[in-house]
């Protein structure tokens, strides 16, 4: 049953985009709803299977590795698909009315938007670094294509740059795959740990995987090309780049770093990484606290907080993979959230200049309200689940006396507040507020309870974190484990 | 003797190559300069004995690749007619440091991969000793179906993406004729086409069927088949309509539809997930894959979602 589950899972949206360019338009509504309702009813087959077993792996074609390519199902990718899915769907709630299907640019987006949803949900699934490659090639070209849907010339422009960024990435991924491949002759990604010696060639073979993954995650001095694409795409696309696109590749390095490489002595590159990743939290941070429209602030916020998973590597402990686990979940659902709330103030105001934005939580409550309270969790104010995130992340640093990472913690906090509360403030606060009373075109409701939905997840995930939690910890990697 | 002759050639005229495309006074030699690179990266991989590759280079790296770039130039010319894009910018101070990083990084991998005493490639072994359980002689076929059928699938769905990405940012006013011959009508290039279209056509099927045994396969055969549309296209037998059709959708996604039924309906014999039933699916998975590649191709070159067919006395 869970293979036949997985297999849906990935091939259902596949199968259904590719539908939607032959059927007629007429069809699209309903395709839309095959390609995703029936996905979190799927994926309860392999949620079963998790809990009872651990782990589960599909060879596909019946060809076992060496040979043929293997999925692995174990509780992180599973985390990462229920991540996917259920993010995926509320988004596309407001999707459908941002592309609604009756619209022309509806048969240009839908399609790019499952294969999206179809290659994400292969790539956490693929155990084979080259099968790995062709899924992220499809995860950033159907990104490229959405970013690009509206034909806005800005949004052209993030476009192509985050295309020839991504292809240099890609490239330099594929050629560390071919130096593995040349030096251990296999491209499973577990089975390859028992082949590998940390040489200088192999050494040099991750690093240039890992930096091309750094680039497509736009880890800080990598993240040029976030803003622009970010800050100009489409709303529901902005959501799903910064919840989900970006983090894919994270994972990817997690699992190079621990897995793959996990009884290498990695100290010192460790420590690099987690300064990387500080310095993104302050570069990113700083550089919302000066951005004059509503997206870059929430683009530039996406900057920092990817800092926060770069920690993982110097602190390496069961509660710092916890930590930025649940990092994951509540900072893809409060970005989302964000953005969807974003989307619908500019679609409603017709500019997202924080300048224009003085007062509008008399004509948008829900979206203003839905934009706080996922405020409430990147700040990591409790109770939320950005801020059991951070708890956790304190909480790894004491227990390894880093004091460094955990004053880090504590002050980009502030950091982040400083930002939010500025936004905020405008809403909110601003004296010309009682000024303005007209009311102009207000964005559909269901798009604001979209952007609803996804923040008060973000503030439940500080409630119900123990699922999460056990389930992360039951699928430590082999060195981490206690 | 020679071979080395020949080979220090190559590499030679390959790395002059890669200068002058980048380097050229004009983008259009750059054009000019990738594609015969493309050629002589052909020659690399057919004396490194990988003649597959030498034929996908040639027809996709080459052929095809440069067909697109000299459309996007013609586009590019027609839509900046007072920009002059044969005068590249000026070039970055950055330019020629990260080229010699980049150069000397390669270098330095190459070396270190030679010198290295690798273990024996355990995936290559396999291949070769799977394969002769099976009817295909070809082992780059066995693994883009049999063995990793996946990746095959998931790159045809690139393609897709690729081609819908193209569709999404193409405007309707884009849509023009300027790239097709001035006068179609003249006898010649009916009589051109009347031997030229059947030839590609049979060759390309040939490129299908010969995969399963020797050189060859879909990607080939697609690129050749799409030749023969870049052609069609050229002469204006058939160009660009707005107006989306079944047939034309159906063509674009019929390898990836077949691909991913076949591969899932193992399933329901209780086999594992893209496990192929029989020699018939290979074949029928490659036609379907080679019709989806050609269609694609023509399509992305004719910068349109859709064609029609002019007819000409």
């Amino acid at each position: 049953m869970t293979t036949e589950a997985l297999a849906l899972i990935v091939f259902v949206p596949l199968l259904v985009a590719a539908g939607m360019v032959v059927l007629p338009r007429s069809w699209l509504g309903l395709l839309i709803r095959i390609g995703l309702l029936p996905l979190p009813f799927l994926l309860l087959i392999p949620t079963m299977e998790v809990v009872d077993n651990g782990a589960y792996r599909v060879v596909l074609a019946g060809h076992d590795s060496p040979l043929g390519i293997v999925w692995l199902l174990d509780p992180l990718s599973l985390l990462m698909l229920w991540l996917n899915v259920g993010i995926t769907l509320l988004v596309s709630l407001h999707a459908s009315f941002s592309f609604p299907p009756s619209d022309q640019p509806a048969r240009r987006f839908w399609p790019l938007w499952l294969i999206l949803f179809a290659s994400m949900n292969a790539l956490v699934l693929s155990a084979d670094l080259f099968n790995i490659y062709v899924t992220l090639e499809l995860v950033t070209l159907a990104a490229i294509g959405l970013i690009a849907v509206e034909g806005k010339p800005a949004a052209l422009r993030a476009a192509m740059r985050y295309l020839l960024l991504a292809l240099m990435a890609s490239l330099l991924y594929l050629l560390g795959v071919g130096l593995i491949y040349g030096q251990t002759g296999v491209l499973d990604l577990y089975l390859i740990a028992e082949h590998l010696e940390p040489a200088w060639l192999t050494i040099t073979a991750l690093a240039l995987m890992i930096v091309g993954l750094l680039i497509k995650s736009a880890i800080f001095p990598l993240h040029a090309w976030l803003p622009a694409a970010h800050g100009n795409a489409p709303g529901p696309v902005s959501a799903i780049l910064s919840a989900m696109v970006v983090k894919v590749s994270v994972y990817i390095i997690w699992r190079l770093w621990f897995w793959t490489a996990g009884d290498w002595d990695l100290d010192s590159a460790a420590t690099l990484m987690g300064i990387l990743g500080g310095l993104a939290i302050v570069y990113g941070s700083v550089a919302a606290l000066v951005q004059q429209r509503l997206k870059m602030i929430i683009a530039y916020s996406t900057v920092a907080q990817l800092g926060y998973l770069m920690l993982l590597f110097p602190l390496a402990s069961t509660l710092a993979f916890q930590a930025a686990s649940y990092h994951l979940v509540s900072h893809g659902m409060a970005k989302a959230a964000m953005f969807l709330a974003a989307a619908n103030i500019l679609r409603s105001v017709g500019s997202d200049r924080l300048s224009r934005l003085a007062g509008i939580d008399q004509r948008l409550p829900l979206d203003v309200f839905a934009l706080a309270l996922a405020g409430v969790s990147i700040m990591g104010l409790p109770p939320s689940g950005g801020f059991l995130a951070k708890w956790l992340f304190l909480e790894a640093a004491r227990e390894q006396e880093a004091w460094g990472w955990l004053v880090l913690v504590a002050a980009s906090g502030l950091l982040a507040a400083a930002y939010l509360f500025r936004v905020l403030a405008v809403m909110c606060l601003h004296p010309r507020r009682r000024l303005r009373s007209d009311r102009r075109r207000r964005a559909p409701n269901l798009a604001s309870v979209a952007a609803i939905l996804l923040a008060v997840g973000a503030i439940v995930a500080g409630f119900a974190s123990a699922p999460v939690l056990d389930l992360v910890a039951a699928g430590l990697p082999p060195g981490l484990a206690p | 003797m020679l071979g080395i002759v020949l080979d220090l050639v190559i590499i030679a005229s390959l790395i002059a190559l890669a200068i002058q495309v980048v380097s050229g006074a004009s983008l259009f030699r750059g054009i000019i300069h990738f594609i015969v690179m493309g050629l002589t990266l052909a020659l690399a991989w057919a004396r490194l004995g990988a003649p597959d590759l030498a034929m996908a280079e040639a027809a996709i790296g080459a052929g095809v690749t440069g067909a697109l770039m000299m459309v996007a130039y013609r586009r590019l010319v027609e839509i900046t007619p007072d920009h002059n894009p044969s005068r590249t910018g000026s070039r970055s101070r950055l330019a020629l440091p990260i080229a010699v990083g980049a150069g000397g990084l390669v270098g330095l991998l190459g070396l270190g991969a030679t010198l290295s005493d690798p273990e024996p490639g355990l995936a290559g072994l396999a291949v070769l000793e799977a394969l002769q359980d099976e009817a295909l002689g070809n082992p780059i076929t066995g693994v883009l179906l049999l063995y990793r059928g996946l990746d095959t699938l998931l790159e045809i769905a690139v393609l897709l993406t690729a081609f819908l990405a193209a569709v999404a940012v193409t405007r309707r006013e884009d849509l023009d004729y300027s790239i097709t011959t001035r006068d179609p009508h003249t006898p010649l290039v009916g009589a051109l086409l009347a031997i030229i279209v059947p030839l590609t056509v049979l060759v390309s099927v040939h490129l299908l069927k010969a995969g399963s045994h020797d050189p060859g396969g879909a990607f080939q055969a697609g690129a050749v088949l799409a030749a023969c549309g870049v052609l069609l296209v050229l002469t204006s037998r058939v160009s660009a309509s707005s107006q989306s059709r079944p047939l034309i959708g159906l063509g674009i996604v019929a390898g990836l539809i077949s691909f991913s039924l076949i591969g899932l309906a193992a399933m329901l014999r209780g086999e594992p997930p893209m496990a192929l039933p029989g020699m018939w699916a290979v074949y029928f998975i490659e036609t379907a894959m080679m019709l989806s590649i050609a269609l694609t191709l023509v399509l992305l070159f004719a910068g349109t979602e859709s064609l029609r067919r002019n007819q000409h006395g």
